[in-house]
């Protein structure tokens, strides 16, 4: 298999996708420090979060801290076995031994 | 499902190069190159902790050891100094230490809340209890300079058994190797009687945490 999941290879969303899936499984991270680790704008994070969001590998959870709203993501049980694909096929593109 | 917009080539509408598919090559050099990033920020603070904690007790237990009368030969500290120098150096260090420990999970919200709170509180539970133990043998006639043996090896054997702990929660050896030596130093330090066991602790046990410090730099520079 050597199809690349066109959500994920994308360097933003490639990049989004590898910081999420370094949190451990059961955490999620806030928006801005989420942009911090990628050095993203709001807005472009925010975009390419929905397109992960709209493919069901990004789980939103708007929650409030004291009167702020604050968003967390986390990768979902899909997003993360995508990702799991997604290395496989690349270190098969790669001629590695998955 | 992903739809067609966000399919490599069909972009039109990506503004940025963030969107243009990278070939497998570059692809696994970002994946790499940003997981990496994202463990050393978090375990950015990680030498920081292990540094002003050598200080301290190097610092510390230098002081304690030169005021006693038969500690230091070369020169001696009042207690005036020893006492306030040890206690403000060991606050700073509780200090730094939460600061520090809520930077290391900063935005990260989850089933590790819990284990981050009780090996938190395990802190401030055990260090208590610790101290109570301390203050119970002095009311029960313990003299100083037995106190001076007790404190420093309790205080070693309480963060070494924390450091284990910290090591089997977060599966990192240097706080295995670092949680052991403690409990070595604290061991032994009693034996080599008051008042040089607090120089065995100064220099032993404060050497552990800077050689967990320079442990931790170079597990950072890996990542890097």
């Amino acid at each position: 298999m050597t199809e690349l999941d066109p959500v994920i290879h994308a360097a933003a969303r490639l990049r989004i996708t590898a910081s999420l899936a370094a949190i451990p499984v059961g955490d999620r991270i806030a928006f801005p420090r989420l942009q911090e680790l990628l050095d993203m704008t709001a807005g472009n994070l925010s975009t390419h979060l929905r397109k992960l969001e709209d493919a069901e590998y990004v789980t939103v959870t708007k929650t409030h801290q004291g009167r702020s709203p604050a968003t967390y993501l986390e990768l979902s049980k899909r997003g993360r076995r995508a990702f799991e694909d997604y290395m496989d096929a690349l270190r098969s593109v790669l001629g590695e031994t998955p | 499902m992903p739809h067609d917009s966000s399919r490599p080539g069909a972009d039109s509408g990506a503004s940025t190069h963030d969107d243009t598919p990278p070939d497998a090559a570059e692809a696994m050099a970002l994946l790499t190159a940003q997981q990496k990033r994202v463990d050393s920020e978090m375990m950015g603070p990680v030498p920081w902790l292990y540094g002003i904690w050598g200080i301290a007790w190097l610092v510390g237990f230098l002081l304690l050891w030169s005021a006693w009368p038969d500690g230091n030969p070369w020169f001696t500290v009042p207690w005036a100094v020893a006492i306030p120098g040890y206690a403000i150096l060991i606050l700073g260090a509780i200090v730094a230490s939460v600061v520090f420990g809520i930077r290391i999970n900063r935005g990260v919200r989850g089933t590790s809340d819990f284990q981050g709170m009780v090996y938190g509180l395990s802190w401030s539970i055990c260090g208590t209890a610790f101290t109570a133990l301390g203050v119970g043998l002095i009311d029960n006639g313990l003299s100083p300079e037995l106190a001076s043996v007790y404190f420093p090896s309790a205080f070693g054997l309480m963060v070494g058994t924390l450091y284990l702990g910290g090591a089997a929660l977060w599966r990192d050896r240097t706080q295995l190797v670092t949680g052991i030596a403690l409990l070595v130093v604290a061991s032994i330090a009693p034996f080599f009687g008051y008042p040089h066991n607090n120089l065995v602790t100064a220099v032993l046990g404060g050497g552990a945490f800077l050689a967990g410090a320079v442990a931790s730099i170079a597990q950072l520079r890996r990542t890097r």
